[in-house]
This record gives structure tokens, sequence and C-alpha cells, in this order.
């Protein structure tokens, strides 16, 4: 059915609601036609609305909500192992995640809206890789792998290594993505994060950034930046990083690194943001969660 | 494709047929009748569809009927007893929570649901914004929401409530 004019209708759908990797298997390796691997809906329905998506043809839609191996938070030793269906209401109340990487479940906790949350999932987050993917710069700062199974075989890859372009993954036709692993976050280190957008709810962030620092007794001896929506894809930005390892953290290294920062990006200038506001905002929240991180450390 | 899907609807079972395409939303309002279900963005950007499935407020825009089977779908129709207004509702119409209403429905529900899971812990207005901020309201200025869903907080804690 439509809606308003310009709304698309969605497309014949052919619906499978597999409950285990084996099932779902069985069913990318044999159904023909087009194929979509959905869990929350919440981007595949308003891409075909919209009509960034159109499927002539139909579509078999195979669901993940179910697929029992892709949903769940568990620990294995110094990883957090996130199913990649697990809901991002479930990754933010989470007390395992609160715990080993509270960056990311405050992350979480402030995107879309609570209805969003509800039934959006980490993996979908991922997979549709908008540049500016809000579970992106937690991730990349906690240098987090995905794992993903294409038919039998099986890899697991560094998240930086992920991400190729606007909505582009290295992902293939079929390949599913089963789990995220997250290092856990140890005493020695902090991590922070902030985002800016229109207003506080359904934004789709003008930018948004973490920061992960791990402090030796003396000095930072390793730094990690990363930042969503100022690049075709969420990256890391080694030479601000660059400017923080050996060092103090004292004012001046905090500035040169929030100087560099605001080098290291490609912004564009789009309906929400112009690049030079969001250049003059990636100096200025990456100082401010720098500063987060060294009280962290020092409190 | 036309499926046949058992649904439970405020607590009434639905053996229905439906095409696999449909939304939530669509089968609630069209199928069963339940027009309190508001169509209003259609990609999950206003709340005004909101409904609770087990528990939890998701916007029925984005979610594929045949999704659902299995879990328990609630709308404003079913926080009602036959005729009579839940208090949750009572509240609203007291406190001036709704002026046009279209929004009314969705909030209705994410409040329910807030109310219910925050069980007894204080509401304050920074609590009830973050738990409404899926909810856009045109009319209202969200102020008398806000109290309204404090005084329904109140009633529930005073056992008038379902």
């Amino acid at each position: 059915m439509k809606n308003f004019i310009g709304s698309r209708a969605l497309p014949e759908i052919q619906y499978h609601r597999p409950a285990d990797m084996a099932s779902l298997l069985a069913l990318t390796g044999s159904l023909g036609g087009e194929l979509k691997m959905v869990a929350g809906c919440t981007d595949f329905i308003p891409a075909i609305r919209s009509g960034k998506w159109v499927f002539e043809n139909g579509l078999n839609v195979v669901d993940l909500k179910n697929v029992s191996e892709l949903v769940g938070i568990r620990e294995e030793g110094d990883r957090l192992i996130i199913g990649a269906a697990t809901r991002l209401t479930d990754i933010a109340e989470s007390e395992s995640v609160q715990r080993s990487a509270p960056v990311l479940a405050e992350a979480v906790r402030q995107m879309a809206s609570p209805q969003v949350r509800n039934i959006a999932t980490i993996g979908g987050n991922l997979c549709t890789a908008s540049p500016a993917a809000d579970t992106a710069p937690p991730l990349l700062v906690l240098d987090a792998e995905v794992t993903i199974q294409g038919g039998d075989s099986r890899e697991t890859v560094p998240l930086t290594k992920f991400f190729l372009g606007p909505g582009t993954t290295r992902m293939k036709p079929r390949d599913v993505l089963t789990e995220i692993r997250v290092p856990v976050m140890r005493e020695n280190e902090a991590a922070r994060r902030t985002r800016m957008g229109l207003r506080t709810a359904f934004v789709c962030s003008i930018i948004s950034l973490a920061a992960w620092i791990r402090w030796d007794g003396a000095a930072i001896a390793a730094a990690r930046i990363a930042m969503g929506a100022v690049a075709p894809t969420p990256i890391r930005l080694p030479d601000a990083e660059n400017a923080l390892i050996g060092t103090d953290g004292g004012p001046q290294a905090l500035a040169e690194t929030a100087e560099r920062a605001a080098a290291g990006i490609a912004p564009i200038s789009d309906l929400r943001a112009s690049a030079a506001y969001r250049r003059s905002l990636a100096g200025t929240l990456t100082r401010r969660i720098l500063d987060q991180c060294i009280a962290d450390l020092r409190g | 494709m036309k499926v046949a899907v058992h649904l439970n609807v405020n607590r009434q079972e639905h053996d229905i047929e439906i095409d696999s395409r449909e939304t939530l939303l669509e089968v609630l309002r069209e199928r069963l009748g339940l027009t309190s279900v508001h169509r209003s963005c259609e990609e999950g950007e206003c709340g005004a569809c909101t409904v609770l499935v087990d528990g939890d407020p998701v916007s029925s825009c984005l979610v594929l009927a045949a999704s659902v089977e299995g879990a328990a779908v609630l709308t404003t129709e079913g926080l009602k007893k036959g005729d009579q207004l839940h208090p949750l509702m009572e509240a609203f119409l007291a406190h001036h929570g709704l002026q046009c209403g279209y929004c009314t429905p969705g909030l209705l529900m994410t409040a329910y649901a807030l109310i219910e899971k925050t069980d007894g812990q204080e509401l304050d207005d920074a609590r009830i914004r973050r738990g409404i901020e899926g909810n856009l309201c045109r009319c209202t200025g969200y102020m008398d929401i806000v109290k309204s869903i404090q005084a329904a907080a109140r009633e529930r804690q005073l056992g008038n409530w379902w």
C-alpha cells in the first residue's frame, strides 16, 4: 500500500524465517532470484519507501531475528561477543556491555528512538554501512572484529577493513555477518564518545566520534580515534592518534591531536551541515572527549 | 505472496491470511480494524504508529506483520476495558496531554510501557522526555504530556491501574 505521494509500496515478498544457521545457510544456498537478509527492517523499509532500493521482480526476504546463533551477548576470555542480530536495546541495557565496553552502550543508547532500538540490530547498522553509522566509531576505537560467513567459509576481519565506501562493505551477496568481537576494556584504559545532531532523537549524526587511550603509568601507550559522517566510511585517524602516543596527555598534546583530527577528515557539505562546521566540530569534540578520557584515567 | 499468520493482538487470537509485504501497521488498521494505530511518516521517524510487541514499543510501520507471529501485540483498543478508558487515558484527559490527538495513541503505548518498565521509580521530567523521544507531537509542546504521564504513574502507585 502506498502512503503519501512519492512513498513507494513494498515489492512482492517471499518471507522466510529460519530458526538457526543451518536453515539460514540452506536458504541462502538454494533460493533463486533476489534475496535480502533483514533483521529490524529499520533501514530496509525506509530504503524501499524512498526509492533508494528498488526490487522490480519481487524478492526473498530472509528474516534473521530468530536465528538462534546470531542473537545474544556473551563473554569469551578477553572478548565480548555480540551476535549480529542482537537488538540495539539489548546492547544498551546489557550489563556485560556496560561493564566491558561502556562507550558502545552509550553510543547505542542515543541512536534513533526507543521504538527503533527495540527492533534494530547492530549487524544491520554495520551492514547498511552509512558513513554515519553510530555503532562504528566506538567499535573502531575498541579494535573490534567482525565474523563473516559465506556458505561454508568463515573469516574474522578487523572492522577497519570492513567498510569500503558509502553503503558498501567487503561482504559479498549472500554473506552473513554473524558476530562482532570486542576486546574487553581494561583498568588502565579509558574510552569516550560523543556526536552532534540537529536534535536529540531521530538524528542522522552530522559527526560522531570516539576515542580510546591506554595509560602505562607515565605516558599514553596507545591511542585510537574514530569518526563517522566525515568521510565516505567511518574512519580511524592515525595521524591524530600519533600526536597522542608517547605524550603525557597534557594540553599541548591534546591541542595538537585535535588540530590533526580536524585536518585528517574529508567532510562534505550536505543538507544537515557544512563541511566547515563538521571540520570545526571535529577539532572541538576530539578535544572534549580526550579531556574526558584523561579525567577518567586520573579519577 | 499470501501467508497464513497467527497473531495475538489485544489478548485475542487471530488466524488471518495476509500478504507477506504487509506491515504490522497495515494489518492492524485494515485487517483487524484497529484504527487507533495511525499512519503517519511510515519510515519510523515520528512514532505515531507505535504499538507494543511483547511489551516493547515499536514503530509498526517498520515491522513486517509476518514477523510478529508468536508475539503479543497491544494497541490502545487493548488498554480500554470495553468502553471504559484506561487510567493512563484519564490522566491525559485531566492534564491536557492531547490536542489534535493524532500522536496520542502512539504516545499512550510508549507511556504505558515506560510506566510499566519503571515500576514505581520516580519519573522525573528528564526521564520521561528520554522515554518519549521517539514520539513527535506538533501540538502540545510536550509539557502537558509529561504532566499526564507523571499523573498516570501516580495512579499506578495508588493501585488504580491495569
